[in-house]
C-alpha cells in the first residue's frame, strides 16, 4: 500500500504534464505526483492501477502503463467511455488531477523468466499489457521469444501503433497488428481477421508459450478456447479483470466475482483461476 | 436573511440581495420577444438569465428543480401563444404539465411567487419587458430561495394528521375467501390445463402470515397454492411484463386492473398476452384498518376483466357487484389538512417527508408504471438527481417519480405501501390525480384506448400561463 | 472468567443511562419514527433512553457508523490548484443504546468490512468514539432467526455492555463485556450491587426461553460450502422470482456495507460523498460499454445470499454475515424470505450432493 496517502479514499495531487493520442478516443497522459517526496516513494509493480479523480466527475480505475523502472511518474492510457473518462479528456497539460493506488496484485514477471511470451490486446486492453511488456522488455535477456499481437476494430482504432517501430527493433520481438474484417485501409500490411483466430494460426508453441491477453470478455473466451486448442496450460494464460469499482481496496463490495475480489486479488488472473469464478465479469 | 433591495431601486446593488431568476424561453417566440425588448432598448430588470430551449413544450419540471437547487429565487417559462407553437402543439402539452408541475410545487409549499408562465410571441417587446418588471417584483416579495434546502424543522408531522374515519365495508369472512380461493384455484387449475396460459401469477402463504406473496404457478398441480384473502397487498401487474412463452392469467384487484390497463395503453403489454381474473374484492385490510385506497373504491371488478371470480364462482367477462358501499376517501381529509397550513410549514412537512428518503427506490420498483429501462436518477450525464442521500436530490427525486406518474398512476398505493420510510407518496400522487380531474374531467380509465390527461389538450385549456 | 454485572433498579438504570447525554456522549436510544415504528434516533430525553423497546427497530443502527451519504473531502479549484477539505470529525463520545444482539453483531460485520487493512478512516474514528449497549430480547418476532445463523437473544458479541431486564421483576442486570464498557460505567458503578451467580442464570434462562420460542429452522451445517457449489441451481429463479430489484433490503441490513462514491457540484468547487448503494440495482456492477456481469435480477439476488452466506464465510473463518435480523423479511415489498431460501437452497444442494452420492442423476 503506498504509504504517503492520507486516508485510503481521499486522493493525493498529481497534474498531467504529457498528452498523447493514441486514437480518436483514446488518450495517453503522462501524470506526475504535485509532492517530489510522494514521487519519489510511489512505486509499483507491473499491473497494478491507479483510480485517477477528475475533480466534479469522479473517479475511475485505469491500469499504469509504464513499467516499474521509470520511476516519478506514471502514465494511463484511458478510452473515453463515460463520465469520467469524458471529463479526463476535456483536461489537458498542466491541470490537476487526483490518483490512490497503488492497487491490486500484478503479472507474475519473474515466473516468466526463460519463457517465451506473447502479448496480446484487443482495442484497448493494450493499455493492460503495455507496462508488463516494457517490464519484460527493461530485462530481454531473461526472456525467450516475445511476441506482440495488438489488435482493433479497424487501423486507426489500434492503441501505441506508433511504438510498434520502437518494438520491431529489439531482437527477438515479433509484432503482428491485426484490424477486424473491413476495419483495413488501402496499403495495410497488418493482419486481417479475428484475433484468437489468426494468434492460433501464427505456430507458437502452446507449451512454451506464456499469453498475456487482455481485450473485451468475447475476445477473451476465444482466446481461452484457443490457447487450450495450442495445448498451453491454463495457468500460463494471464488475463485481467475489469469489474466495475468504486474504491479499490475491497469495501464498496461492487468487483467481486464469486469470492474473487478484482480490486484485491485481481486484476491480474490466470486461466487456471478464471475457470473455478462463477461467470460473472 | 441578507438584506433585501426594495422594489424599483434597481436591484443590483453591491452587497444587497438581488434575485436570480432563470427565464426558459421557447426559441421562436420568447426568445425573440427578449431579444426584441433589447433591440427596442426597453428597460427590464437585469436579474433574469435565459435558457433557451426549441419549445416550451419541452420544458422538464427537472429544469425549474434543478435551477431551484442550484440557487435561483424564480423561475419563468415562456413560450408562444397557443394556436402560434412553431411545432403547433408543443405548447398546449406544456401547459397541462407545468400546470401540474405548478399544482405539485404548491402541495409541497413552494412559494407560488416564484414561478411564473407566460406566452410572449416574437413581436411583443414590450409585454416581455413588463412581464419580466412583474416577475423580478414577485421574486423580490417572496425574498431569497433560502428554504428551499433549509433543514427541515418540521413542527407538523404526518402522525398530525387525520386519522382514517371508520371503514365502510367489513373484511371478508374467512368462509369467503375460502371459497373464492377454491374458485381461483379451480379456474387457474383449468386455464392451465386447457393450455390457455402458460402461468398464473396470483397469490400464495408466504412463511409469515401477515401478508401474501406473489405465486407463479406454471402447472395445474401447483394452483393448489393460490390463495385470495384481503392480505393479498400486492398489485401484480408489473410481474405480467416482458416474459416469453405463452400468456399470463394474472390475478387482478380493481385497482390492479387500471396499472394493466396502462401497460396496454403505454404498449408494455399485449392485450393477448393477458388473462385478466379480476377478483371480487372488499378492499385490503392490514389488520382491522382497511387501505386508504379503498374507502372510495366504488368499482367491484374491473371493466378489463376476462374472468370475474368471487365467493360466489367464476364467471366469464366482468360482473361487477352491485350496491357497495364507500366512503370519502380520508387521503383527502389529510390533503385538506395539508392544504390548510401555510405554505412555510407544508414546505417544512414534505423535507421532512424527504429526509427521511434512503433513495431505496422501492417507490420505483414496483410501480407497474415505472419500467424505463434507465431511470432518469441512474442517468449521470449530466446528473440531473444528485446522488448524495439528503436534501435536494430526495426532494428532486420525489418530485420527478410524482411527476412521470402524473395523469398515468393507477391509484394502487403500492409505493406508499412499500416505502420503508413511510413518506406519504400517496398524498402526493392523490393530490395530482385530483388536481387533474377538477382541471381536465379525466381520472386515469380502466379503459387502455383512453389517453391519459397530459398526453392530450384542449385548445382551451385553463392554466398559469398569461 | 469471572463476570463483571451490576443488579440496578429502574430509578438506578434511568439515573446513569438518562445521564449520559449530560457527560457529554451523543446518546442514540430506540424511539417511535413517524409511522409509529421504533427507530434508533439520536435523543437526549432520560425517559427515552431508559425506556426499552419490545421487538427491534425497523431499520437497523448501522447509519450511526457508516452513514447513508457522507463527504469524504471537498474540493476547490483556483487556476490549476486543487486544495482538499477534509469535512471535520467530531471527538464526542457515541453511545449507542438498546441495540439488540443481531444488530451490535451486525456492526461486527461491517467492522470486518472497514477496518480491514487498510482500515477506513472515516469509519474507524466513529468507531473508536462510540460504545455500544446491547439489550437482550425478551420477545422474538415472527421474522427473527438469530439462533439459525449462531446468534442468540442474550447475545454479547459486539456489546460493550449489555443489559437484561429481569422478567417483569423490575430489576436490571447490567454487565460490563469489554474494558471500554466498564470505562463508561465506572462513575456509577461503585455504588450499584454485584449481580450474583443466581442473577446471571436467570438471564441465561431468559435468553434460553425466548430462543426456545423462534420457530425458525436452523441452517445446515456446510451451508456456505453447499451454497458454494449451487452457483448455478435453477432454485435461484425460484427463490428470485418475486424480486423487485429495490434497495430496501439491504440498506435495513445491519451488516449490508456496500456504497458508491460521486462528485457533487461543479469544476470550481463541489465534494465527493458516498452513499449506501445495493448490490439488488442493474446499475451496481453495470460497466460503461453496457456490459453487465450480473443482467438478471435473480444472479442480483443469488449475489446478496451468496455474498452473506457463502462469500464472507469463505473470506472470514466461516462467520456468517447474515445475523438473523430478519429485518429484510418484515420489509420486502414481495414478501421474499431470506431464511426460507438459503434453506431451499441449501436443501436443494444437499439432495443433489446426496443423489450423486447414490448415483442417481440429478
Ligand atoms: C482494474 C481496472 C483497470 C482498468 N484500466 C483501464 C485502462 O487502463 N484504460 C481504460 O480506458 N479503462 C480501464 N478500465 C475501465 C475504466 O475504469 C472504465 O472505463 C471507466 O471507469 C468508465 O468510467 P466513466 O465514468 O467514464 O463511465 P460511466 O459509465 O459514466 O461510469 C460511471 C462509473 O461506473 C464505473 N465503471 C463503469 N464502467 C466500468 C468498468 N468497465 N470498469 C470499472 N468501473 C467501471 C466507474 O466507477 C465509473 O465512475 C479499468 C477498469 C478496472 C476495473
Ligand atoms: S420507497 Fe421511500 S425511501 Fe425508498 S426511494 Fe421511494 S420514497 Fe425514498
Ligand atoms: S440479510 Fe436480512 S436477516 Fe440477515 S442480517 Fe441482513 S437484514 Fe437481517
Amino acid at each position: 500500500m503506498n504509504a504517503t496517502a492520507v486516508e485510503t479514499l481521499v486522493p493525493i495531487l498529481g497534474s498531467i504534464t504529457e498528452v498523447r493520442e493514441e486514437t480518436h478516443d483514446v488518450r495517453t497522459l503522462r501524470l506526475d505526483l504535485a509532492d517530489s517526496e510522494e514521487a519519489e516513494s510511489f512505486t509499483w509493480r507491473a499491473g497494478q492501477f491507479v483510480m485517477v479523480s477528475v475533480f466534479g466527475a469522479g473517479e475511475s480505475a485505469l491500469t499504469i502503463t509504464n513499467p516499474p523502472a521509470q520511476k516519478g511518474f506514471i502514465e494511463v492510457t484511458f478510452r473515453q467511455m463515460g463520465t469520467v473518462t469524458s471529463a479526463l479528456r476535456r483536461l489537458s497539460e498542466g491541470e490537476p488531477v487526483g490518483l490512490r493506488g497503488p492497487y491490486g496484485n500484478s503479472f507474475p514477471v519473474e515466473e516468466w523468466r526463460g519463457r517465451d511470451i506473447a502479448f496480446v490486446g484487443g482495442g484497448i486492453g493494450m493499455a493492460a499489457v503495455h507496462a508488463p511488456l516494457w517490464d519484460v522488455l527493461g530485462n530481454r535477456e531473461a526472456y525467450g521469444e516475445i511476441t506482440v499481437m495488438a489488435g482493433a476494430k479497424t487501423v486507426a482504432d489500434l492503441v501505441y501503433r506508433n511504438e510498434a517501430g520502437r518494438l520491431r527493433d529489439i531482437p527477438g520481438v515479433r509484432v503482428i497488428q491485426v484490424v477486424d474484417p473491413g476495419g483495413e485501409e488501402p496499403g495495410w500490411d497488418g493482419e486481417v481477421g479475428l484475433i484468437p483466430q489468426v494468434f492460433e494460426r501464427m505456430g507458437l508453441s502452446g507449451r512454451d508459450t506464456t499469453v498475456v491477453v487482455c481485450g473485451p470478455p468475447v475476445m477473451l473466451g476465444f482466446m481461452l478456447q484457443a490457447t487450450t486448442r495450442m495445448g498451453t496450460p491454463p495457468s500460463q494464460v494471464i488475463t485481467t479483470l475489469e469489474n466495475r469499482m468504486k474504491c479499490g481496496v475491497g469495501y464498496c463490495g461492487h468487483c467481486n466475482v464469486g469470492e474473487f475480489m478484482v480490486c484485491r486479488d485481481g486484476p491480474v488472473v490466470s486461466g487456471e483461476v478464471i475457470s473455478q469464478l462463477p461467470n460473472e465479469f | 436573511m441578507s438584506k433585501v433591495a426594495p422594489a424599483g431601486s434597481g436591484y443590483q446593488t453591491a452587497g444587497e440581495w438581488a434575485p436570480r431568476i432563470v427565464a426558459f424561453t421557447c426559441n421562436w417566440c420568447s426568445y425573440s420577444g427578449a431579444d426584441m425588448a433589447g433591440t427596442a432598448r426597453l428597460t427590464y430588470p437585469a436579474n433574469v438569465r435565459i435558457v433557451r430551449m426549441l419549445c416550451s413544450g419541452r420544458m422538464d419540471p427537472l429544469f425549474a428543480l434543478k435551477a431551484f437547487e442550484e440557487g435561483a429565487d424564480g423561475v419563468l417559462v415562456s413560450g408562444c401563444h397557443p394556436g402560434d407553437c412553431h411545432y403547433v402543439q408543443g405548447n398546449l402539452y406544456a401547459r397541462r404539465r407545468l400546470e401540474i408541475f405548478a399544482d405539485l410545487m404548491e402541495l409541497l409549499g413552494l412559494d407560488p411567487r416564484r414561478l411564473h408562465f407566460a406566452w410572449v410571441s416574437a413581436s411583443e417587446g414590450v409585454k416581455w419587458s413588463e412581464l419580466i418588471g412583474r416577475v423580478t417584483r414577485s421574486v423580490l416579495e417572496a425574498g431569497p430561495n433560502g428554504e428551499w434546502l433549509s433543514a427541515p424543522t418540521a413542527e407538523f408531522s404526518s402522525a398530525k394528521l387525520p386519522e382514517p374515519g371508520p371503514p365502510p365495508r367489513t373484511a371478508p369472512t374467512r368462509d369467503a375467501n375460502a371459497a373464492t380461493t377454491s374458485h381461483l384455484r379451480q379456474l387457474a387449475r383449468r386455464l392451465l390445463e386447457e393450455g390457455e396460459v402458460s402461468r398464473v401469477i396470483g397469490y400464495a402463504e408466504g412463511a409469515q402470515s401477515d401478508q401474501m406473496v406473489p405465486a407463479f404457478v406454471e402447472t395445474p398441480e401447483d394452483a393448489e397454492r393460490l390463495v385470495w384473502n384481503e392480505r393479498c397487498y400486492a398489485n401484480l401487474a408489473n410481474y405480467a411484463v416482458h416474459r416469453s412463452g405463452g400468456a399470463t392469467a394474472l390475478i387482478a384487484k380493481t385497482c390492479d386492473a387500471k396499472s394493466i390497463a396502462g401497460l396496454l395503453r403505454e404498449n408494455q403489454l399485449r392485450r393477448d398476452e393477458v388473462v385478466v381474473v379480476g377478483v371480487s374484492c372488499s378492499g385490503i385490510w392490514h389488520g382491522d384498518r382497511l387501505a386508504a385506497k379503498c374507502y372510495g373504491c366504488d368499482e367491484d371488478v374491473s371493466p378489463l376483466a376476462d374472468w370475474t371470480v368471487g365467493p360466489d364462482g367464476t364467471a366469464r367477462g366482468s360482473i361487477p357487484a352491485a350496491g357497495r358501499d364507500t366512503s370519502p376517501d380520508p387521503r383527502d381529509a389529510a390533503l385538506e389538512a395539508l392544504s390548510s397550513l401555510p405554505p412555510d410549514e407544508r414546505l417544512a412537512f414534505w423535507q421532512g417527508e424527504f429526509d427521511r428518503c434512503i433513495r431505496c427506490y422501492a417507490c420505483r420498483a414496483v410501480c407497474p408504471m415505472c419500467y424505463c429501462d434507465t431511470c432518469i436518477t441512474d442517468k449521470h450525464r449530466p446528473q440531473w438527481i444528485s446522488a448524495p442521500q439528503s436534501g435536494p436530490g430526495n426532494t428532486s427525486w420525489n418530485v420527478v417519480r410524482a411527476m412521470h406518474l402524473a395523469g398515468r398512476c393507477s391509484d394502487c398505493d403500492e409505493c406508499a405501501r412499500v416505502c420503508p420510510s413511510g413518506i406519504r407518496l400517496d398524498l402526493i400522487n392523490r393530490s395530482l390525480a385530483q388536481g387533474i380531474k377538477r382541471k381536465y374531467g379525466t381520472m386515469v380509465s380502466a379503459d387502455p384506448a383512453v389517453k391519459t390527461a397530459l398526453t392530450t389538450y384542449r385548445p382551451d385549456d385553463a392554466g398559469r400561463f398569461v | 472468567m469471572e463476570q463483571a454485572g451490576w443488579i440496578l433498579d429502574e430509578e438506578q438504570w434511568k439515573a446513569w443511562a438518562g445521564s449520559l447525554p449530560a457527560s457529554g456522549c451523543r446518546v442514540i436510544a430506540p424511539a417511535r419514527g413517524p409511522r409509529g415504528e421504533a427507530a434508533f434516533t439520536k435523543t437526549d430525553d432520560a425517559d427515552q433512553i431508559a425506556r426499552g423497546y419490545p421487538g427491534k427497530t425497523q431499520m437497523s443502527p448501522k447509519e450511526f457508523l457508516f452513514p447513508r451519504s457522507e463527504t469524504l473531502f471537498e474540493f476547490r479549484l483556483a487556476g490549476n490548484t486543487v486544495t482538499l477539505v477534509r469535512p471535520p470529525r467530531s471527538d464526542n463520545k457515541q453511545v449507542l443504546i438498546g441495540l439488540r444482539p443481531c444488530d451490535a453483531a451486525g456492526l461486527r460485520r461491517l467492522d470486518e468490512v472497514f477496518l480491514q487493512d487498510p482500515a477506513d478512516e472515516a469509519y474507524e474514528h466513529r468507531r473508536n468514539q462510540t460504545v455500544v449497549i446491547v439489550e437482550a430480547c425478551t420477545e422474538a418476532t415472527p421474522s427473527c432467526f438469530c439462533t439459525a445463523v449462531g446468534g442468540s437473544p442474550g447475545g454479547t458479541e459486539g456489546a460493550d455492555l449489555h443489559v437484561t431486564r429481569l422478567g417483569g421483576s423490575g430489576r436490571i442486570l447490567l454487565r460490563a463485556i469489554t474494558q471500554t464498557g466498564s470505562e463508561l460505567a465506572s462513575a456509577a458503578s461503585a455504588s450499584w450491587a454485584r449481580a450474583t451467580e443466581a442473577d446471571f442464570a436467570e438471564a441465561g434462562d431468559q435468553a434460553e426461553a425466548v430462543s426456545s420460542s423462534i420457530r425458525r429452522q436452523p441452517l445446515p451445517a456446510r451451508t456456505p460450502e453447499l451454497l458454494e457449489g449451487s452457483f448455478e441451481a435453477p432454485e435461484w429463479e425460484v427463490v428470485a422470482s418475486a424480486c423487485i430489484g429495490c434497495g430496501i433490503c439491504t440498506y435495513a441490513c445491519p451488516s449490508c456495507s456496500c456504497f458508491d462514491i460521486a462528485d457533487t457540484g461543479g469544476a470550481a468547487c463541489g465534494s465527493r460523498c458516498r452513499s449506501w448503494d445495493s448490490c439488488a440495482f442493474g446499475e451496481f456492477t453495470k460497466h460503461a460499454s453496457g456490459h453487465n456481469p450480473r443482467p438478471k435480477q435473480s444472479a442480483r439476488y443469488r449475489q446478496r445470499l451468496m455474498h452473506k452466506f457463502a462469500y464472507f464465510p469463505s473470506q472470514h473463518a466461516g462467520q456468517l454475515m447474515c445475523v438473523g435480523c430478519g429485518r429484510c423479511i418484515d420489509l420486502c415489498p414481495a414478501g421474499i424470505d431470506i431464511h426460507q431460501a438459503v434453506l431451499a437452497l441449501a436443501g436443494a444442494a444437499r439432495a443433489a450432493h446426496r443423489g450423486a452420492d447414490e448415483g442417481v442423476p440429478v
